[in-house]
């Protein structure tokens, strides 16, 4: 199989992530609990990769709080933050964690749009958009479905100005971007493990620059005749066992992320969507592209349901994803809707000669007529 | 021997505070804290050296680590709280 749908998840990892989940699943136990070889061995590994994490983001590492996912970051920084009826300014490519947890919240979304290409008009769109009644801003670092980057420090720099608590979304960026939430001003940057991090999935990161409310109650290991949460991190969020061997997989993600020139390995996954692009625009592919553009490709063909032609690849062993990438929002903008894009992603682990066999099952399925 | 402890709240002030101290050269052990030392369930403690008592306690100040108490041994194993 060709894996091309890294967005969603890696599938491929460094061979030191699954030794490390094994090694985890074999010789630990619950941290932070029993003072045990064991229990401490799994504290040993959880704070390894919290201080990686710290250094990875510029954060201190108890501000480092270990999440299921990015999804659940966003419950919880969008929960601390957000009352009913509050105005919450978001940009049109916001993802479903974003936006179903505002709606679910009762609040009063306010999405901003622009050219998905264009930072400087999504940064002129959000200055406009920031007035003195905004409880919230919320803005993706890249956006899961074209790979775009917004300018989320200066976004931040105006939301400091205004005195509005940022959340910034670093789904697709974690990884192949500096992640900076101190320069950003972003009182939480949420993020997942198993995507650009190469950690296992059921991991991700919330990063604390403010105390969030807790997502969870019951134990953390600390203070346990106290039957409030503790009030400060990382057990405030942390409650009950932690999913240790995917931590133990996310630091392994981490050390090799570190071991890497990060400059190479964003102009190396730029140049494989640049050769992707090329090779779908001279099949008469509409490609949706731009400058800085990031990991992700989305295209169609003329007259094909994306679905179907996705499924065709899928056929050819090429993994691809199509429809709206739990994104209608990112689509509507794009004014992609309702059928949505397919989109291509790519991390670190793939290399120049998949993306000429995806090229190639493209070229045959269009000659076929399934594209 | 380590008769003096500083209590933390949890692990991970805890294993601030052991690194803290190892980076700065002064033996430490990171271990649950004993009953005594911790007036709200379960904690953890740094045990130090007496001699090294105060300068741990301005490194651990300095890392920002949070101590909820400082206690020394007794010879007789109890605890006795302590002030710097």
């Amino acid at each position: 199989m060709i894996y091309l749908d890294n967005a969603a998840t890696t599938l491929r990892k460094p061979p030191g992530v699954p030794r490390a989940v094994v090694e985890a699943i074999r010789s630990c136990a619950n941290p932070g609990r029993g003072g045990h070889a064991a229990a401490a061995k799994a504290g040993e590994i959880v704070w390894q990769t919290r201080v990686l994490a710290g250094r990875f983001f510029g954060m201190e590492p108890e501000r480092v709080c270990f999440t299921a996912n990015a999804t659940e970051g966003l419950n919880a920084a969008l929960r601390t933050l957000v009352n009913a009826g509050d105005r919450v300014v978001i940009s049109g490519l916001e993802h479903n964690a974003v936006t179903r947890t505002l709606e679910g919240l009762g609040a009063e979304t306010v999405p901003v749009t622009a050219p998905i290409f264009c930072p400087a008009a999504w940064l002129e769109r959000f200055e406009k958009a920031l007035t003195p009644d905004t409880r919230v801003a919320v803005c993706l670092h890249v956006s899961n479905v074209f790979g775009a980057v917004l300018p989320v420090k200066e976004i931040g720099a105006i939301c400091a100005q205004r005195g509005i608590p940022f959340v910034v979304d670093a789904s697709q960026s974690a990884g192949l971007l500096p992640v900076r939430p101190a320069e950003w001003n972003a009182a939480f940057t949420a993020m997942p493990g198993h995507k650009g991090l190469l950690g296992p999935q059921g991991t991700g990161l919330l990063l604390c620059r403010e105390l969030p409310a807790p997502l969870r109650f019951g134990g953390t290991g600390s203070r346990s005749l106290a039957q409030t949460m503790p009030d400060e991190l990382p057990d405030r969020m942390e409650a009950g066992t932690l999913n240790v061997p995917g931590i133990a997989g996310l630091g392994a993600g981490l050390r090799w992320l570190s071991s890497q020139d990060p400059k190479r390995l964003l102009e190396r996954e730029r140049k494989l969507l640049a050769a992707a692009e090329k090779g779908l625009s001279e099949l008469g592919a509409q490609t949706f592209t731009g400058p800085e553009q990031l990991g992700v490709l989305s295209f169609r063909f003329p007259g094909m349901d994306c679905e179907t032609a996705a499924a065709a690849f899928s056929d050819h062993g090429i993994a691809l994803r199509a429809g709206l990438h739990c994104a209608p929002l990112a689509h509507r903008t794009a004014g992609t809707l309702p059928e949505g894009t397919i989109r291509l992603s790519v991390s670190a682990m793939t290399t120049p000669p998949e993306i000429e066999g995806f090229l190639a099952v493209a070229r045959k399925l269009r000659r076929s007529g399934r594209t | 021997m380590y008769d003096c402890y500083f209590t933390v709240r949890s692990v991970t002030p805890g294993q601030k505070g052991r690194d803290a101290l190892l980076r700065a050269g002064l033996r430490c052990r990171l271990l649950r804290a004993p009953a005594a030392t911790s007036t709200q369930g379960c904690a953890y403690a740094l045990a130090v050296r007496q001699a090294d008592w105060p300068q741990a306690a301005e490194i651990l100040n300095r890392a920002g680590v949070r101590m909820e108490g400082r206690w020394l041994r007794r010879v007789d194993g109890t605890f006795e709280r302590a002030t710097l």
